[in-house]
């Protein structure tokens, strides 16, 4: 079959699959597939920020701040549902701005650890005060986002299927616009700045300013991301956001390989279902830990260019132009 | 998020001892294996735990608690309920101590595996089903009252009511020891910690013993005690109280407190796996440690008034299964298990609503320690906290004895006050949260 017609046929295809596929799930399969919707946004917004070849351990609190802001606009302003998750995406994206300012006077190692830091002190900020954030127990009873009636089609929210609908068309459009963005000059200036900053900066380009747009635009998805969970769950708690969540961001963006677009959304999707759905089915309940650790140590081993590597020798192709850069591991930067 | 796996805590679960080796040796899947027994059919019900991970500790000892229960009912015939007989089979669901996991494991117990009843370690968790529990009624348990409120109307708090049972062990101590006039605190800084500090602050005022330094709040991620530990005795005070920390802090806490020479009174709410604390301290130091929660092999457990069925035999194959994992929650589950059991008899049904109903109408239940009330509207907007006595243990020769058994409504009508003021203070009342 000619190339460009599995090129165009492939969209339409993978659009019919992902809508029929909650149907052929069962109810607790569904629920980690709304999960799952949730952090492919998140892990795709990481990614965006790795163009410019910073690695930040602060996004998963980043989620949080998206998180946190659209609950607190819902229950402290009547804000609708809809439109909190909005202004959290942009209460993230705020944040992240001023973060940059410290932040990017730093690089490398640096900028990780200065990430990391930066992040803990915005969660322990919502431990310490109560008020608003809820203290240690955070936020419960966060408004759901409320049912839909159109026409024929009924929206409960409460059901995974739906919010699971409602998450994948937001997560659909928001990758479209990082694709976008990706392919535009903007983003390959992010290449620029990351494998060649001073050659880059030589010809104008203010590196200092393209690190920053990353960071607050990858941000402002973490936060719309963070805001989809919390309205689904109903609660959230600075626990939530910890680095521990951040090394399962890490590991997906690792174990998928970041040097083309799909690569971490494939290392989430794949390592979320061998966590939650295979290893449970197989009765590997309280062994999943240590299994999940073997198998990402395994991939590092034997899968150095991460599992984008197999769909690239599957399809014969090279990352595509918008990817120039070689897989982005967290070891080159060291 | 729905993710967490091994990074978080491997080293917390030494505790375990066992970890590993145990679940490739006897829990690879989670529920019970079918036995050969006469019932005509089988109840299910859920165990929504955290079965790996930091908080594991509370939720792997009550399933392999529960599992000798069901092995003993099911070896007896199983549960004649409304005419006909049931086996019980346990359903586990680890849900990492993870809102988001607990609401996928909630889903799937009531909509896949079709359980009656789920029990859980609650905190955090709860939160993320309590949506369900909203849209479905399902009955669930947790093991910390502080889920309960005027809303939770399928939620109850039957074996333990933490914290509040910890005033028993401070109301014996300035019993038998009224020389300890001062006391320090510390804590990690969470849902977990901070009601108890508060209920620690009123049982102390209520025995008029004078605080000697704010409560201590350390962050959960501490794991150097020495400077807490440093800083908690520098007034040498007469009374160090760990509050309801977790096994983790409670160890390496200790082990400083020895370590820097303390020789005063130590009060805990738990001594999860204490035999390994006296191993790495000393008998002598370990002497008169009091905590709230005793080995089931203590005869003060054979009394008549004890619920609890055959508490020796039950703690002596517990032992044999699971070697060095004994602790809090190890009988915990299974004696909710005895009260869903009695209502579900009662009740004639295994339904829900019609167990629930059973087993609060009369405003009375059989808890593990003796008869007790549904009480706690007071405290948590709801009557569903199964509150009546408490035993106090303390740490004699190296082994745990049951010194004591206080009645916790007693000291709540004589001090109910003091301790809703220092809930308040901490932001736990019912009405406070979230």
């Amino acid at each position: 079959m000619p190339r460009s017609l599995i090129h165009v046929l492939a969209w339409p295809l993978l659009g019919v699959f992902l809508i029929a596929l909650p149907h052929v799930l069962s109810f607790s399969q569904q629920e980690i597939l709304a999960y799952l919707v949730f952090n492919v946004l998140l892990v795709a917004s990481y990614r965006l920020l790795t163009l410019t070849g910073e690695w930040s351990l602060g996004h998963v609190v980043i989620m949080g701040v998206g998180a946190y802001g659209s609950a607190l606009y819902t229950k402290h302003f009547g804000v609708p549902v809809p439109v909190s998750m909005l202004l959290g995406a942009g209460t993230a994206a705020l944040i992240a701005m001023v973060l940059s300012y410290p932040l990017f006077r730093m690089k490398g190692f640096y900028f990780l650890i200065g990430s990391f830091a930066a992040g803990e002190i915005i969660r322990l900020l919502w431990k310490r005060y109560r008020e608003p954030f809820g203290g240690p127990k955070g936020l419960k009873r966060i408004d759901p986002m409320p049912d839909i009636d159109i026409g024929i089609w009924s929206f409960d929210f409460f059901e995974p299927v739906s919010y699971y609908y409602f998450a994948l068309a937001v997560v659909a459009v928001c990758l479209w616009i990082m694709w976008r963005i990706e392919r535009s000059p903007v983003g390959l200036t992010f290449h620029a700045v990351h494998w060649q900053d001073n050659l880059a900066e030589s010809a104008g380009v203010n590196v200092r300013a393209y690190r920053t747009l990353a960071f607050v635009i990858a941000s402002g998805f973490a936060g719309l991301s963070g805001a989809l969970m919390a309205h689904y769950i109903g609660t959230i708690n600075p626990t939530s956001f910890d680095v521990e969540q951040m090394v399962f961001v890490l590991t997906w963006a690792i174990v998928g390989g970041t040097a083309t677009f799909y690569g971490p959304i494939l290392g989430c999707v794949v390592l979320t279902i061998l966590n939650e759905i295979v290893l449970r089915e197989m009765g590997f309940e309280q062994m999943r830990p240590m299994i999940y650790g073997l198998v990402m140590i395994l991939s590092v081993l034997f899968l150095p260019k991460g599992l984008e590597s197999i769909v690239q020798r599957l399809v014969g192709r090279k990352p595509a132009p918008g990817a120039l850069a070689e897989p982005t591991r967290m070891e080159d930067r060291a | 998020m729905i993710a967490k796996f091994f990074q978080k805590g491997v080293s917390r679960r030494k505790f375990l001892g066992t970890t590993a080796s145990a679940a490739g040796l006897g829990l690879v899947g989670s529920t019970l294996p079918k036995r050969a027994f006469a019932a005509d059919k089988t109840v299910k019900v859920g165990f929504l735990a955290p079965l790996t991970g930091p908080v594991a500790a509370w939720g792997k000892p009550g399933l392999d608690g529960c599992e000798i229960w069901a092995e003993w009912v099911n070896d007896a015939g199983g549960l004649e309920i409304g005419g006909e007989t049931y086996a019980v089979e346990f359903v586990g669901y680890d849900n990492e101590y993870d809102p988001a996991k607990a609401r996928a494991g909630a889903t799937k117990l009531i909509r896949e595996d079709g359980v009656k009843f789920i029990m859980m370690l609650g905190g955090d968790t709860w939160a993320g089903v309590e949506r369900v529990a909203d849209q479905t009624g399902m009955l669930f348990s947790t093991l910390l009252p502080s889920d309960l409120g005027p809303e939770t109307t399928t939620l109850i708090a039957p074996a333990e009511v933490h914290p509040v049972y910890n005033v028993t062990g401070v109301e014996w101590m300035a019993e038998q020891h009224p020389d300890l006039k001062t006391a320090v605190i510390c804590a990690q800084d969470d849902a977990l910690g901070l009601p108890s500090v508060a209920t620690y602050l009123a049982a102390f005022e209520a025995a008029g013993i004078e605080m000697q330094q704010e409560p201590l709040l350390f962050d959960p991620a501490t794991t150097d005690f020495a400077p807490v530990v440093t800083k908690l005795i520098s007034d040498n005070p007469d009374i160090v109280c760990l509050d309801t920390c977790y096994a983790d802090y409670v160890h390496p806490i200790v082990e400083q407190l020895f370590q820097q020479g303390y020789e005063g009174q130590i009060i805990s709410c738990t001594a999860d796996f204490y035999d390994q604390m006296v191993e790495k301290t000393s008998k002598e130091f370990m002497e008169g440690f009091i905590f709230q929660f005793p080995d089931f092999d203590d005869p003060e457990l054979n009394k008549d008034f004890i619920n609890f069925k055959d508490p020796n035999k039950f703690f002596e194959v517990y032992n044999e299964r699971h070697p060095g994992e004994w602790g809090a929650v190890s009988w915990e589950y299974a004696s909710i298990m005895d009260l869903w059991a009695a209502a579900a008899q009662k009740a004639g049904s295994v339904e829900p609503d019609a167990v629930l109903e059973a087993m609060t109408a009369d405003g009375s239940g059989k808890h593990a320690f003796g008869d007790a009330d549904w009480w706690g509207e007071d405290l948590f907007g709801i009557d569903h906290a199964l509150v009546g006595n408490w035993p106090v243990v303390r740490i004699e020769d190296g082994k745990a004895r049951i010194m004591a058994y206080k009645s916790i409504p007693e000291w709540y009508d004589k001090h109910g006050e003091l301790l809703k003021k220092h809930m308040a203070d901490f932001g736990q009342m019912w009405n406070q949260r979230g």
